[in-house]
């Protein structure tokens, strides 16, 4: 298999976040390399500056969420592909209040820290628009990095913070603190199951067109990693502590909390018809609503389902 | 030759004359204004002919969409708003801080000995790597952002201030000693006269530095202002915004130094 792939080296952007897991663990256990892969990883603080060297041509893969590859259609780069939606969790990520906050109505009038652009800023417009609040008038939503967030909610410098794993497991544990809601109260995640910004993996289109076999072989060995955290949640959880240094037992719960979707199910969800680009076109839509970007980008012009054979 | 026709002569000559001087005065902004133009032009032509990807760079007529765009929904003024305001106050605060501060230590050796190692170690800091710790003092409110300011434009313009004072002639000052003036008046009416022209020069510099560090400012826990515009527009890839908001930095940034030379003006009339 080594040597039909027309490339040996491809460069991958990830992060410490739960969408790269696979792309670690393949590193890890060789699974590139054994289908003549090389891969180079290039560590990126926020999906948007991956997708920037996406866009650029400095990386040939990258994961993302699906924020980010959403505005990216919607500025007009047609420099990639979506090839897979790697897994889902809707129990990750969430508002964490104090006590004194009960319900989303309780919010109006106290701030509420999120990072804006990312899936947490999405759930907060999504929940404040089901509850009739404006999220410009009757909330004031403090821009603040995720890492930012359990030590402003503990200073009381905000009243609640939407934010996601780990700091959303770190303030879950906190006293005086409780999950107000997590994705599963987003309006589409309750249509389609779809969360607020989901993870995509991303091809270079120039790539992908270029290099189909050395593309498939890397899609063939991110669907085997994640089987393979599916399978040996010990195993992988281990070897995941030198990307997130969290400790083992927290790594192994953040594990519990996501599903892998696999190379099989894959098909299914991504086709034209699927619940995927539903759910993506759906979030398009939605982002322009809340005038997050100009205008909603036709999503399947950037899927490609047929890489796998 | 007649009088009339030998004024009639000199008039002619002295229009002659103040023709190619009203031209030497438009010339250079004429030339400034083409080769401007110039550049527009071949910048939007290059984007509408696709040898630029708007992603990377957007036409001028994208970036002034866009700016019309955000002034319809009220946004824009805002951000301006935001940015100048900080600026203003952490400018400013630095400023009143860094003028008699600068002067003591620029007249006073032993007070220079002393503050030396600490205005050595904050001299180096961007504004940025203030962040963290300004989170942790003043949380994430607008303090936070003024301090971000403060501590951007405090060491320079502090250090501007000791040069320009320690530029003074030591002939004055001796000369105003001899007269009998006390430590406080050769301050008052030598040093400070005297520095002042390159103290309000430095500081002219570090308004423009304060800018950048609203920049740094608005990064973490701010929902306007220029920094936010263009942070936030770099997150949706929405460039258009982002030339936006250094174009309108760099007209913010002009304004203000028409300002602060209106002020100069009033302030050393000599200078003008």
């Amino acid at each position: 298999m080594a040597a039909e792939v027309e490339t040996s080296k491809v460069s991958y952007g990830g992060s410490s976040w739960l969408g790269h897991y696979p792309v670690w663990i393949g590193i890890k256990k060789g699974f590139f390399e054994k289908r003549g892969l090389s891969v180079d990883w290039k560590l990126f603080g926020t999906s948007s500056a991956r997708m920037g060297a996406l866009a650029a041509g400095d990386i040939e893969f990258a994961g993302t969420g699906s924020i980010s590859a959403l505005a990216l259609m919607a500025a007009g780069s047609k420099a990639f592909y979506v090839v897979a939606a790697p897994e889902s969790y809707a129990t990750v990520e969430g508002i964490i209040a104090t006590p004194e906050i009960k319900t989303i109505n309780d919010l109006k009038g106290k701030k509420l820290g999120v990072t804006f652009a990312s899936s947490s800023h999405v759930l907060v417009l999504d929940v404040l628009e089901q509850a009739g609040l404006d999220p410009s008038k009757d909330v004031t939503l403090i821009n603040l990095p995720a890492s930012d967030t359990p030590s402003a909610f503990k200073a009381k410098q905000v009243d609640a913070v939407a934010t996601w794993t780990p700091a959303f497991n770190v303030l879950r544990a906190q006293e005086n603190a409780h999950v107000l809601l997590d994705d599963r109260e987003f309006s589409l995640y309750k249509q389609y199951q779809f969360g607020p910004g989901p993870d995509v993996l991303t091809v270079s289109r120039d790539f992908a067109d270029e290099n189909p076999k050395a593309t498939a072989a890397f899609l063939e060995a991110f669907f085997e990693a994640s089987d393979f955290i599916t399978r040996e949640p010990a195993e992988a959880a281990s070897l995941l502590q030198d990307l997130t240094q969290l400790p083992l037992e927290e790594q192994s719960s953040v594990l519990k909390d996501i599903e892998w979707t696999g190379r099989a199910e894959q098909q299914k969800i991504m086709a034209q018809d699927g619940a995927f680009p539903k759910g993506l076109q759906a979030l398009a839509d939605f982002l322009v609503r809340h005038k997050q970007i100009d205008k909603a980008p036709k999503v399947e012009g950037w899927i490609k389902t047929q890489v796998l054979p | 030759m007649k009088a009339g026709a030998i004024t009639a002569k000199y008039e002619a000559s002295s229009v002659a004359a103040e023709r190619p001087h009203h031209w030497r005065r438009l010339r250079n902004p004429l030339i400034s204004l083409i080769s401007f133009g110039t550049l527009l032009l071949i910048w939007e032509g290059a984007t509408s002919l696709g040898l630029i990807e708007p992603l990377f760079l957007p036409a001028p007529s994208q970036i002034a969409q866009r700016a019309i765009l955000m002034a319809e929904q009220g946004t824009l003024l805002g951000h301006i708003a935001a940015s100048t305001w900080r600026v203003t106050v952490g400018f400013l605060i630095a400023s009143l801080v860094a003028i008699p501060l600068g002067i003591i230590l620029g007249f006073s050796r032993t007070s220079r000995a002393i503050f030396d190692p600490i205005l050595s170690f904050l001299r180096p800091l961007p504004s940025m790597s203030w962040i963290p710790l300004s989170l942790l003092w003043f949380g994430i409110g607008e303090s936070q952002k003024y301090s971000i300011v403060f501590m951007g434009a405090f060491a320079p313009s502090l250090l501007y201030v000791i040069e320009a004072t320690k530029s003074v002639d030591p002939l004055l000052v001796k000369a105003a000693q001899n007269l009998g003036a006390r430590p406080r008046d050769v301050m008052i009416e030598v040093i400070l006269p005297g520095s002042l022209p390159q103290i309000l020069s430095g500081l002219k510099v570090m308004l423009g530095i304060a800018w950048t560090c609203v920049i740094s400012a608005e990064l973490v826990a701010a929902r306007e202002g220029l920094g936010f515009m263009i942070m936030n527009g770099k997150e949706y890839f929405q460039t258009d915004t982002v030339v936006l908001g250094m174009v309108l930095i760099s007209i913010t940034v002009m304004a203000t130094d028409l300002v602060f030379r209106f002020f100069e003006r009033r302030i050393l009339p000599w200078k003008a």
